[in-house]
């Protein structure tokens, strides 16, 4: 046979391009700054991380699940299986009935993915992707009859050159897709940026069921702050960019692209790929950002990628709710890149939106964020005979009020929790007008310096005191002294346990510390806060509170971890980028759609933001408020 | 705009009005801005006082690439300094706050600015429209909105009134690069200053209404009228055209529809 | 020299005539006629069309107590106009006689649209205790002398504490001139050598003009000074956070409050000698006014507006809401929901998320007062709500409320704004 030698070549030549396209992709990914990673390490998880992590995320849809460990499994194992069988000859039976079978489980997969393309949800991205299922049937197709010779089925030289040169013309198709475009840039690149990306993860205590939600610090003090340029994101997350899979599952949570702003997270992540790549986004094939047209975007590794990339807008967008974070099956971290590019806006640029800028120098200059006087933090507590951490010095429990201690509607909020602890003869004392804002909004609006600044001083006034746990009633509080307080080299909460109050309660309902009536209200259900839920895992102590009440949540849709952010995070309340509607309405419609009449909360933020929906709705209350109006009056004998 | 114009603007510490502390002061930070927007990066901004000041940061973080310091001890005197950096200054418009927020706060320096240097002063500044030919066009700020346009000829003094554009905000890292240049000036003390008894502000009575009621039927109609302010009317049951009326009475007697 | 004079003038018995009214009254065709006639006289059309005479607004209540009608027809309320309040069955106000003073206070006044402010009048009551602490001194007699610039159209100089009266006048003093009327000062110092000079620390001028004269004077003065003795001065410093005690300066800028307005004197108002000619008005002033711009109610700052009309989710005929703002020549504000629904623009909305507002009176209507409203609006003088839900926030913080639908209210209210301001002009085009 004269052609003989063609397949293995092709196969060879696309090996070679592979890995020269390889090596081309990481140099990109090498432009980004230096990152510590346990490369070894990295590597010997991945499969892991793969199969465990990974899938555990993608089984929350079941059918793309088996899908992709069908046609993915199969494609690893066939690559591999090709490599001996075609292109170092090997002969050998066995590994040609293996290849067979790998190839017929990649068909099986394929058709499904096929299936799925057939009439895909807007939350898929078109383009190329849709060529994928044809390169992945046309691939297991390609090879299984190239491989029946091999498996003895058919004799060798069946149909002759024709034959040969038909398959060589499918093998270049199918391969070009697979192996080239993987590390070209085509869809398949996710596959080795997604491997490499769960390898070298820059936050690998995720894997495993652990959670790291805490935003890494800023470095201050340095020539420029967070990132300008795509090339001043870390290299892993560069990489991590590269691996997505525009499956849009992030676009299909966001509460901000539901709400209209202009903001998706699918596409902004395709942006910072077009950005460390250089080129424009004419080949993004799936959602823009809401009132945005696609194809003005420019971006190059050392372009500043608020000139020309995307617009500033679609940072502030974000309320912080890591609901996309949460849903991607690659594990990508679009909160950390969306604060790295704030940081910049903020500290360098002085860009901040809104009341943005008003907002950050009243932290600066009054430590709360609307501009408070410091000495009126504990008017609140005048008459709640609350122990002042200044005068006892210690107390079992330090209960950390935050900003809430300002407004009165939090403050009803405070009172109840504290009568609850009161009830519970619990030794608990306040910091007073020595507590701080915790830096949560400085932070989220990427001034890290301010939040640097209001941790240390926190922590140097904890580190005065002991006590054996820290409970409040704010999950973004609760968020940022029990993750993020850690990286400023204090002891100040060595030992100590952060609290949410809903926990605490619950323990002290279990204890039978608390006497509780049985609710008699109507309908209710419960809003999972972002902060206390996907950041920090608390779903089931708020509804085991409201359980012992006798409650039977109604659950909405959205909840437990996929629950819908009320739009009061991350700054966007006080950024205030404008949509088509707000957030808070959708979720308040989330609300009445399962005929509640009272939504139950545990955070101040979202009671505040799902107040400021338009009445009639549903009454809005923390569980504090609720436990506290069931609270059984003593008997005292 | 012409292509150049010496811009200098003056800028003080302030003092956040809740917590006391110090801060990037209103007018001052407006008076910067108002600067920027007149000289782009040539503009000078000089501060008499304390060059460890870290509020001078702030200033900084509008995008300066340095600020000029003309260092003074606490109990200084920022005048003579001032006039003496201005005078060797090719400055052609200098812009300062109306008051102060931290000392005296009397809003003289301005005054004594100007006439100790012989230029004019146009007080409470909301826009400087246009400057050419030796003039400016300079809009000064009235109660309720108000403008009024005035002609001032080269060099002068202003004072920059809360009604002039806000100032943008600061950006912590180029504040922190910025280039302090402290020069080299004799610190020289305000002796009458030093004679003042100062002390935290007391509170202000407040006026009461006293009702001097020279007949029966008016000390009958003072004491029973409803207090001002100890919660409001509420008009329920009156016809429409009569609510209307209460309304515009009050529109009248607050001289806000005159 | 000076002493009290008690004098049984007849001058408070006058009535003061409102010659506009007047003027209605005589003028059939007038749009108000009938309303200014009937407002006195309880003449009204009954229905058959007939004129009828509602017998108890007729006449007066004579001094003895007993009804009488007024045939001159001279007491029908509008036309009689504003009496001075309380005086009716006054005794006249002892005289303040100051012969041949042995120095002058200089009181100058901001007196905005030519009348005397509030502000000017303690001011004047400030002068007059000082004044009474000279004398008991035994420093001799001084003469309150209030300095104005300008057209004047104040009537009670004498209640107010005016012993003397520098009215300077001449057409380089109008306007914004403070280098003019710094001039006059100068000149009004070198002749008279005051014992003090008294200006209100204002927005209007005052501190303006003051601190041009303490600085072409070299003298240091006191600002915002609220407790003030001929020997000791109490003012603000440090944005109002710290008191200043120190000795009584010459020149002072007072704060409003600072003293009491006279109330229980009459003055003699005499004019004092001031060649307003004499005056060096260099023709080297370097700033020269271009006048007042006309700024339209609506164009207004939100932040900075005096009198805000605010929109929120009960408004339902926007072109009303518009027309009536206009009508009332106020600065159009909203509510969140109103900006969200499209109905007005962002730069507009009201609270937390908005503008904070400052305005002397904010009409609220149909707006619920949510919290983060209320937040824009605690500086606010006087809110008025309209709203048809007596228990909204916006009512429980309202110092009037009115529960009604807002278009009923709101179209009365153009009615009432709609006269009010055709009166007004047809009395300047009278004037004219
Ligand atoms: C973070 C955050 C920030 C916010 N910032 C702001 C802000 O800056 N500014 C702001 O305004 N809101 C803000 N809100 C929204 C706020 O919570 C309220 O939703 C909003 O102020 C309500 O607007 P409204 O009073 O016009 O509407 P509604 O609450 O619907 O009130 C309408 C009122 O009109 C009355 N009404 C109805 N029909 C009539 C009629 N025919 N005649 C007379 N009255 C009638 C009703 O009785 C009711 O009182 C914010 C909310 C959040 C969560
Ligand atoms: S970022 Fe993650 S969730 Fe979003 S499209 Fe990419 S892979 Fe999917
Ligand atoms: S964190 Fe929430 S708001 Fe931000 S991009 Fe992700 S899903 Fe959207």
């Amino acid at each position: 046979m004269i052609l003989d030698w063609l397949p293995p070549t092709l196969i060879g030549v696309l090996l070679v391009l592979a890995g020269i396209g390889a090596i081309r992709r990481m140099n990109l990914w090498r432009a980004g700054q230096a990152e510590k990673v346990d490369f070894l390490a990295g590597l010997f998880a991945m499969p892991k991380r793969y199969l465990h992590d990974l899938h555990h995320v993608v089984e929350r849809d079941k059918y793309m699940s088996r899908t992709h460990v069908a046609t993915g499994g199969g494609f690893v194992l066939a690559m591999v299986l090709v490599v001996f069988v075609h292109l170092f000859g090997v002969k050998n039976e066995i590994l040609a009935w293996a290849l067979l079978a790998a190839l017929v489980l990649m068909f099986c997969g394929a058709l499904f993915v096929y299936k799925r393309r057939m009439n895909p949800p807007s939350r898929l991205s078109k383009g190329p992707w849709m060529r994928l299922p044809k390169s992945l049937l046309t691939f297991s197709i390609t090879f299984f009859v190239l491989t029946l010779p091999a498996a003895g089925i058919l004799p060798e030289g069946t149909g002759g050159w024709i034959l040969t040169l038909v398959l060589s013309v499918l093998i270049l198709m199918s391969l070009s897709e697979m192996l080239f475009g993987m590390t070209w840039g085509g869809p398949m690149k996710h596959a080795f940026a997604g491997a490499l990306h769960l390898a070298f993860h820059r936050r690998p205590e995720r894997f495993g069921g652990g959670r790291s939600t805490g935003l890494k610090p800023a470095a201050l003090g340095e020539a420029s702050h967070g990132v300008a340029k795509p090339t001043d994101f870390k290299w892993n997350q560069l990489l991590g960019f590269d691996a997505c899979v525009q499956c849009g599952r992030c676009e299909a949570v966001c509460p901000a692209f539901a709400a209209g702003q202009p903001l998706n997270p699918k596409k902004l992540i395709q942006d910072m790929v077009v950005g460390f790549a250089g080129g424009t986004d004419k080949k993004y094939a799936g959602s823009a950002y809401p009132g945005v047209e696609v194809g003005n975007a420019k971006g190059a590794p050392d372009q500043i990628i608020t000139n020309g990339l995307i617009s500033s807008d679609t940072l502030w967008s974000c309320t912080t709710c890591r609901a996309c974070v949460e849903e991607c099956p690659m594990m990508i971290e679009h909160v950390d890149a969306i604060v790295d590019m704030r940081r910049f806006l903020t500290l360098e640029k002085g860009e901040t939106p809104n009341k943005g800028a008003q907002v950050l120098e009243n932290i600066i200059a009054t430590d709360n964020p609307n501009g408070y006087s410091p000495a009126s933090r504990t008017h609140w507590a005048a008459d709640q005979n609350l122990n002042l951490m200044k005068d006892v010095k210690q107390a079992d429990v330090l209960f950390w009020v935050s900003d809430g201690a300002f407004d009165m509607r939090s403050q009803r909020i405070l009172r109840a929790f504290v009568k609850l602890m009161k009830a519970a003869n619990i030794d608990v004392a306040i910091l007073g007008d020595e507590e701080l804002d915790s830096g949560d909004v400085a932070r989220r609006l990427g001034d890290d310096a301010a939040f640097q600044s209001l941790a240390k001083r926190n922590l140097a006034t904890l580190s005065k005191y002991s006590f054996k746990t820290i409970v409040t009633t704010d999950p973004h509080a609760f968020h940022c002294l029990k993750n993020e307080y850690g990286d400023f080299g204090s002891d100040a909460l060595k030992g100590v346990e952060v609290l949410h109050h809903t926990t605490f309660l619950n323990r002290l309902v279990k204890e039978e510390r608390l006497q509780l009536d049985t609710f008699k209200g109507g309908k209710v259900t419960y809003h999972d806060p972002c902060y206390l839920g996907r950041y920090n895992g608390e779903y089931e102590a708020p509804r085991e509170l409201l359980a012992s009440l006798g409650i039977d949540v109604a659950e909405m849709e959205r909840s437990g971890y996929r629950s819908r952010c009320c739009g009061g995070g991350g700054g966007a309340p006080i950024t205030d980028i404008p949509g088509e509607r707000r957030i808070a309405d959708m979720r308040m419609e989330d609300v009445v759609s399962t005929g509640a009449e009272m939504v139950a909360v545990g955070c101040q933020q979202c009671t505040a933001m799902l107040e400021g929906v338009v009445e009639p709705r549903p009454v809005v209350k923390d569980i504090a408020e609720i436990l506290v109006s069931q609270l059984a009056e003593e008997v005292n004998s | 705009m012409p292509p150049k114009v010496n811009v200098v603007s003056l800028v003080s510490v302030g003092r956040h009005p809740q917590s006391g502390r110090s801060r990037r002061a209103e007018q001052d930070g407006r008076a910067v801005e108002l600067g920027l927007k007149l000289s782009k990066k040539s503009l000078t901004v000089v501060h008499a006082g304390d060059s460890q000041e870290p509020v001078l940061r702030q200033y900084a973080g509008m995008g300066l690439d340095s600020l000029t310091v003309l260092p003074q001890a606490a109990d200084g005197d920022a005048l003579p300094v001032l006039v003496e950096f201005l005078k060797n200054s090719k400055a052609q418009v200098v812009l300062t706050g109306v008051r102060a927020e931290s000392g005296e706060s009397s809003g003289m320096l301005p005054y004594l600015l100007a006439e100790q240097l012989g230029w004019p002063l146009v007080p409470r500044v909301a826009e400087i429209l246009t400057i050419k030919e030796g003039a400016a066009e300079v809009l000064l700020a009235l109660p309720r909105g108000q403008r009024r346009s005035v002609i001032v000829s080269l060099p002068f003094i202003a004072t920059v009134d809360n009604a002039a554009a806000e100032a943008r905000q600061t950006a912590f890292g180029p504040g922190l690069r910025a280039d302090l240049k402290v020069l080299n000036v004799e610190s020289v003390t305000d002796d009458a200053m030093a004679t003042w008894q100062i002390s935290a502000a007391k509170p202000r009575p407040k006026r009461l209404k006293v009702v001097k009621a020279k007949t029966a039927a008016d000390r009958m109609k003072a004491a029973t009228a409803k207090p001002v302010g100890g919660g409001g009317k509420v008009m329920k049951n009156e016809t429409a055209a009569e609510k209307a009326q209460a309304i515009f009475d009050l529109l009248l007697e607050e001289k806000v529809v005159r | 020299m000076s002493e009290f004079t008690p004098t049984e003038s007849t001058l408070s018995d006058l009535l003061r005539r409102d010659p506009r009214a007047e003027w209605i009254a005589r003028n059939r065709l007038h749009p108000l006629h009938s309303s200014v006639v009937s407002a006195g006289q309880g003449e009204v059309r009954g229905p058959s069309g007939l004129l009828r005479k509602n017998p108890h607004v007729i006449g007066f209540i004579g001094p003895n107590g007993i009804k009488r009608i007024d045939r001159a027809n001279l007491s029908a309320a509008g036309l009689n106009g504003k009496k001075r309040a309380g005086e009716a069955k006054e005794t006249q106000l002892p005289l303040h006689i100051v012969d041949n003073p042995d120095g002058y206070i200089m009181v100058v006044a901001d007196m905005i649209g030519g009348r005397l402010t509030g502000h000017d009048k303690d001011i004047l009551g400030l002068a007059h205790q000082l004044v009474g602490e000279n004398k008991a001194a035994g420093k001799g007699s001084i003469a309150v002398v209030l300095v104005c610039f300008g057209e004047s159209k104040e009537t009670q100089f004498d209640l107010a504490g005016v012993d003397r009266l520098l009215h300077i006048t001449g057409q380089e003093f109008e306007g914004f001139a403070p280098e003019a009327r710094l001039s006059a000062l100068m000149q009004v110092e070198a002749q008279y050598k005051p014992v003090n000079w008294l200006f209100p620390d204002s927005i209007h001028g005052g501190t303006d003009l003051a601190c041009r004269l303490a600085s072409r004077l070299g003298e240091r003065p006191a600002t915002q000074a609220w407790q003030v003795t001929a020997s000791n001065t109490v003012s603000r410093g440090a944005s109002g956070s710290r008191d200043i005690s120190r000795e009584t300066p010459r020149i002072l800028m007072l704060m409003e409050e600072c003293a009491n307005a006279i109330e229980d004197t009459r003055h003699q108002v005499l004019d004092l000698a001031f060649d307003a000619d004499a005056v060096e008005t260099g023709d080297d002033y370097r700033l020269i006014d271009q006048g007042q711009i006309e700024v339209d109610s609506n164009a207004v700052p939100l932040a900075e507006a005096e009198f805000i009309l605010s929109a929120g989710n009960g408004i339902h005929n926007w072109d009303q809401f518009h027309a009536v703002a206009a009508a009332l020549r106020a600065t159009e504000g909203a509510s969140r929901v109103a900006v969200d629904d499209g109905f007005m623009p962002r730069s507009r909305q009201v609270g937390a998320s908005g503008t904070w507002v400052t305005a002397r009176v904010y009409l609220a209507v149909g707006i619920s007062g949510a919290i983060q409203h209320m937040q824009g609006i605690g500086q606010c003088d006087k809110v008025v709500a309209i709203n048809t839900d007596a228990g909204c926030d916006m009512v429980k913080r309202a110092d009037l409320a009115v529960i009604e639908d807002s278009e009923a209210i709101l179209d009365a209210l153009l009615k009432l704004a709609q006269e009010h301001y055709l009166s007004k002009e047809q009395e300047k085009s009278d004037a004219a």
